[in-house]
């Protein structure tokens, strides 16, 4: 996405908060038309969560914080683990393999979240919407079906990806914020993305996602991951509350 | 210090808010436009969308999924002087500028430094440059490939152009490599073989 300047294209999060008008509501789940998974009747290979945590300059720009994302990705790990067996669906952990397909699990990892950012952008946002992703039903977003290909899916019905990306006002953010409100503009702090998207592994669709840019919860602590993870699993297909036996690599 | 600091990102927040929300439109298959107010014309075999924000204000970007996924930009007709599209950061990251007299070969390295600047990057390269023929005349396609900044997704593209009347004429095509790459790149090729003045 062209997203260099300000009076060009907009990435999502700046979009969002352009288009925050009621007029403009966000939708923040879609799912293809016609899908279902029936309690007990999948498996589901959850994929290592893509994990991002940093500071947000005073000028906007993110600043990874590699001891913040450390503790969320332990935080989110915990919680997920917690909720895995409430899914109404056996959910076993992508086993990462080496070498060469290290990549190309990264590459498929980043191309969820850029197809999610798109999802966003042009479909749940009404006033933004593409004209061939307004018609009935139209949830059509895929990875390719040459997902299924990668080592160790077969035998599996989805692929779930998360992502979180969560950018936290630098005191410099916040200070700015105070003289803008002096002024009457809103300067907004903080990006708290959180995606979770099912993917078909016959065909590559993307099949359900869950996705927002204003998630709740603070990933740097254990209590705001199980917030996150909940708010990523609302709606989760075929979830029951019934706990699945899961067995790790099987 | 801090209320220059304040006065500056207001001054953003307003420059980021001026571009109009103008809606997306549909390019219908078989339909023959006029594109980036120039003269320059593209027939569709397909189904596009025509996104309502512009790069600047001689070019046009038509998707078919989002132009995080496949983007077509029309540069039509960049006149002598001027950057291909916005400036970013124009005081201290300036865009190199078209020349009317330049020649075919000289528009990838324009296009891969004003892609360096407006990216912040040194992640993008020409991959290859050979002539070819363009809306009739002569022209250049190349293939570049680039990753924006804070983002590992690799991306690659493919561009025509060619200097007519003293203007610049330039259709990119680009998408993931990942699966996205490939599927429209038929659909590309059919848009660029069909530029007509």
């Amino acid at each position: 996405m062209k997203n260099w300047g300000a009076a060009v294209f907009l990435p999502a999060a700046a979009f969002a908060l352009l288009v925050s008008a009621p007029a403009a509501a966000q939708e923040k789940t879609g799912n293809k038309a016609g899908f279902s998974i029936a309690p007990g009747t999948a498996r589901i290979v959850l994929m290592r969560p893509s994990v991002k945590v940093g500071e947000q300059s005073t000028g906007g720009m993110f600043e990874p914080n590699a001891d913040w994302t450390a503790q969320a990705r332990e935080n989110l790990g915990k919680a997920i683990a917690a909720t895995q067996g409430r899914l109404g669906n056996i959910v076993v952990d992508y086993e990462e393999p080496n070498g060469a397909d290290t990549a190309a699990v990264a590459e498929y990892r980043n191309l969820f979240s850029t197809v999610a950012n798109s999802v966003i952008t042009y479909q749940f946002f009404p006033g933004n919407r593409l004209p061939t992703k307004k018609r009935d039903d139209a949830f059509e977003w895929t990875l390719g079906p040459d997902i299924a290909a990668l080592p160790g899916m077969a035998g599996n019905d989805y692929a779930l990806f998360i992502t979180t990306e969560d950018h936290y006002g630098s005191a410099g953010r916040k200070a700015a914020q105070i003289f803008a409100a002096f002024a009457g503009v809103s300067v907004p702090t903080g990006v708290h993305k959180g995606y979770a998207g099912l993917v078909d592994l016959k065909t590559g669709e993307l099949v359900w996602l869950n996705a927002d840019l204003k998630m709740g919860g603070d990933v740097r602590t254990a209590e705001g991951a199980q917030k996150r993870v909940e708010q990523l699993f609302e709606g989760f297909p075929g979830r029951t509350g019934i706990p699945q036996t899961v067995t790790a690599g099987n | 210090m801090a209320g220059k600091i304040a006065g500056a990102l207001i001054a953003g927040m307003l420059v980021a808010a001026a571009p109009a929300m103008a809606g997306n439109s549909l390019v219908a298959p078989g339909s023959k436009v006029q594109v980036a107010k120039s003269g320059m014309s593209i027939r569709s075999d397909g189904e596009w969308n025509k996104l309502g924000r512009r790069l600047g204000p001689n070019t046009e970007t038509w998707t078919i999924d989002g132009d995080e996924l496949n983007d077509v930009t029309f540069y039509g007709g960049i006149a002598d002087g001027l950057p291909i599209f916005r400036e970013v950061d124009k005081k201290n990251r300036p865009l190199p500028r078209v020349s009317s007299t330049m020649l075919v070969t000289d528009i990838p390295t324009l296009f891969e430094t004003s892609y360096r600047i407006a990216y912040d990057t040194p992640l993008m390269k020409i991959d290859t440059v050979e002539p070819t023929s363009f809306a009739g005349g002569k022209g250049v396609r190349f293939t570049y490939s680039f990753t924006r900044p804070n983002e590992e997704l690799h991306r690659k593209g493919e561009a025509r152009a060619a200097v007519v009347g003293g203007k610049l004429f330039l259709i990119t095509y680009e998408a993931p490599t990942l699966h996205y790459f490939d599927k429209t790149l038929p659909a590309f090729r059919q848009l660029a073989d069909s530029a007509a003045f």
